[in-house]
């Protein structure tokens, strides 16, 4: 194999699936702008930590058949969106049918709304070229999806119950897969999307995501993120978020370690008086890898920001966090909070984690702080000496490290997903001694 | 129940304590008492089984068996209790989690089926009510933000909700005003049991006058160098440590 520092044309070729003329245009662009884009190797500020783990090989390039069959059974009961390798499987969906809420497939959408779809794509930070020094592979998406969602609420439209959509990669042989989300909620609507990456077989496979968020004035958007794919799933997702005056926006992920697994969150916050709430929990275990960079963009004046992301590495894994704070000139009145704690629970485990403040107002509040420990002895000897296992005092204090953030998810289905995959984790990480 | 012989420990190649021996029947009360750097937590610690201590001479049996052969663990669910002075905190452990697994873990080793959630609930109020806790307590975490006679009356409760065989008080008296010091006295006298022994650990004798003491030890330089009647702790409560030739390390460090 040729020893190219630059992206394989092969990934320049879409499957084909039926699109309205205005995302075909789009598609287009954005395939004709990365024929040149130079893979990231470890000098690549922003893939500093993962660069060794990417691998796109041309076998890689193709995409995954649009109709795979999957088993696509879910317990989940109520509005339920199922996208198997990025393209949209109605049979296997349950519509919402809510006044004021319309979710379309992009290969339905009317030549209106796939403008409006293009539009929000072009605005999406995930198309935005990468700052120097930077490569951004997000940039894919817009150049393979070849079907998406587009979800738009209506002024004043509160859904009460959650949307769930599951990402269903079927790895059953090389290829990828690029799923791509738009959320359009009007203003004061209320909405929570949860996005739940799962995957069969065992094939190295790519996901490419896309999920982009803009909030009118007054809404209030939860977004749920938990990632389960298997171990040979690239995955490489990015969120964006674009918020008006005072709307609030909350993102709650939890994501479990594979052979690569980056998910960059961009929020911006446009409007005065707009807030955003990002909690992350990360385990990794084996040789694992799970990258998590994040920017909040204080552009407004009056804005808040709150941001917690705990790590836990096991074995030989590796996690990284990367949480940039950028507050703009005007941006007076900012209140940004930035903390992320790690627990390392072995010597051969890795974690990196590294706050960026960039601040160009005067009259801001801004901490951060970041800590990377281990289980704290005295802690395992107080449990102990009341007869608890060893294993059974580590899961518990490893369990409270993370509590915290999962009994914050606002969804009973992904809080439960999440302790059953956090429980098999602990299994492997803490063998009975 | 206890046998300790010749018992040498330090930390951190610091000597703590220097051929302590002590001999706890079952059913019996002992205070042991000493000035500040005596080396009564050091024993407590030992007992327990905490690795920061190194034991490098002497033996001590529990039972019959080898204590210092057992992990911490081990020696909890044989039996072995300690009420310890400075309780850590666990915030995102409930009390409630904590103590089922504790308890569970206990009928597990005695072969024992678990405790089910209401049974367990139960108890656990029962006993909190024993020590004047409020049941709501449970569902913190473990110590979180508990007030030090908060902190006491966990560390009581938990004997007995463990029940121990040799139930070890570090201080459990230090910190307390005299309303909650008659609560935690109250719980450690429901302890009192002919097949049951408890071994009291404290600097002053007010604790001994609501908890009367079969034997008393003082402790000193890591050795026991006086044992007695309840009517030990009297004299040193009017004489001081002085009158038997040795000084309060700690406050003559302060001085």
């Amino acid at each position: 194999m040729k020893s190219a520092s630059t992206l394989s044309s092969a990934f320049l070729h879409p499957a084909g699936q039926a699109l309205p003329a205005s995302l075909l245009a789009l598609r287009f662009d954005r395939a004709s702008a990365l024929a040149d884009l130079v893979l990231p190797s470890r000098k690549t500020e922003n893939w500093k930590y993962s660069a060794k783990h990417l691998k796109l090989t041309d076998d890689m390039a193709s995409t995954l058949p649009l109709d795979a069959s999957v088993e696509t059974a879910t317990d989940i009961s109520g509005y339920t969106i199922v996208l198997v390798n990025g393209v949209v499987r109605p049979q296997a969906s349950s519509y919402p049918t809510l006044e004021g809420l319309s979710v379309q497939r992009f290969s339905d959408l009317s030549e209106d709304d796939a403008t409006l779809a293009a539009d929000l794509m072009k605005k999406s930070i995930s198309d935005q070229p990468a700052k120097a020094g930077s490569v951004n592979l997000s940039l894919l998406n817009g150049a393979r999806f070849e079907d998406g969602l587009l979800i738009q609420l209506q002024p004043g439209t509160v859904v009460n119950q959650p949307l769930f959509v599951i990402h269903h990669t079927t790895a059953n042989h090389s290829g990828s897969a690029y799923p791509c989300i738009l959320v359009a909620a009007g203003n004061n609507s209320q909405l929570t999307l949860v996005e739940d990456y799962v995957s069969s077989g065992d094939s190295p496979v790519m996901v490419n995501t896309t999920t982009e968020f803009s909030l009118g004035d007054g809404a209030n958007v939860t977004s749920v993120r938990l990632n389960t794919e298997g171990q040979t799933v690239q995955h490489m997702g990015t969120t964006g978020v674009r918020q008006q005056r005072s709307s609030r926006f909350e993102s709650h992920s939890v994501g479990f370690g594979g052979t690569l697994r980056r998910h960059d969150l961009h929020v911006r916050l446009e409007g005065e008086g707009s807030e955003c709430k990002l909690n992350g929990v990360v385990v990794t275990q084996g040789t694992q890898h799970y990258d998590n960079h994040t920017t909040i963009e204080h552009v407004a004046a009056n804005c808040n920001s709150e941001e917690t992301y705990r790590n836990i590495a096991a074995d030989k894994s590796h996690a990284v966090f990367n949480g940039r704070i950028h507050i703009h000139q005007d941006a007076q009145k900012s209140n940004a909070n930035m903390s992320n704690k790690n627990l390392l629970l072995t010597n051969g485990a890795e974690i990196d984690t590294k706050p960026e403040l960039e601040i160009y107002a005067d009259d801001v509040l801004c901490a951060h702080g970041a800590t990377i420990g281990q289980l704290d002895k005295e802690s395992i000897f107080y449990l102990v000496s009341r007869g608890l296992s060893r294993r059974d005092a580590n899961v518990l204090l490893t369990m409270a490290f993370i509590n915290e953030l999962v009994d914050q998810i606002p969804v009973e289905q992904v809080r439960d997903a999440a302790h059953i995959g956090l429980n098999q984790f602990f299994d492997q990480a803490f063998q009975e001694g | 129940m206890l046998s300790i012989k010749n018992l040498h420990a330090c930390v951190e190649d610091k000597q703590i304590l220097n051929g302590l021996n002590l001999e706890i029947k079952a059913g019996e009360v002992h205070a042991i008492m000493g000035p500040n750097g005596s080396g009564k937590s050091t024993l407590s610690q030992v007992l327990a089984g905490n690795e920061a201590f190194d034991v490098t001479k002497g033996e001590v049996t529990f039972n019959g068996d080898n204590l210092l052969d057992l992990p911490t663990e081990e020696r909890a669910r044989e039996g072995l209790f300690l009420a310890f002075q400075y309780p850590v905190e666990i915030p995102g452990v409930s009390n409630l989690q904590f103590l089922r697994t504790s308890v569970n873990a206990m009928r597990k080793h005695h072969g024992i089926e678990d405790m089910n959630a209401a049974e367990f609930m139960k108890l656990a109020k029962a006993v909190s009510k024993q020590v004047d806790l409020d049941p709501a307590f449970l569902k913190r975490g473990v110590n979180e933000g508990f007030s030090g006679g908060e902190k006491k009356r966990n560390e009581v409760m938990q004997a007995l909700l463990l029940q121990p065989k040799l139930a070890i008080l570090d201080e459990t008296d230090s910190g307390l005003d005299i309303d909650a010091l008659k609560v935690v006295a109250d719980g450690v006298n429901a302890l009192r049991a002919p097949d049951r022994a408890i071994l009291m650990i404290t600097h002053y004798q007010r604790l001994l006058d609501h908890i009367v003491p079969d034997y008393v030890h003082v402790l000193s330089t890591g050795k026991i160098i006086k044992s007695g009647g309840p009517e030990l702790a009297l004299e040193l409560e009017a004489k001081g440590y002085g009158w038997l030739g040795i000084e309060d390390q700690a406050a003559a460090n302060h001085g």
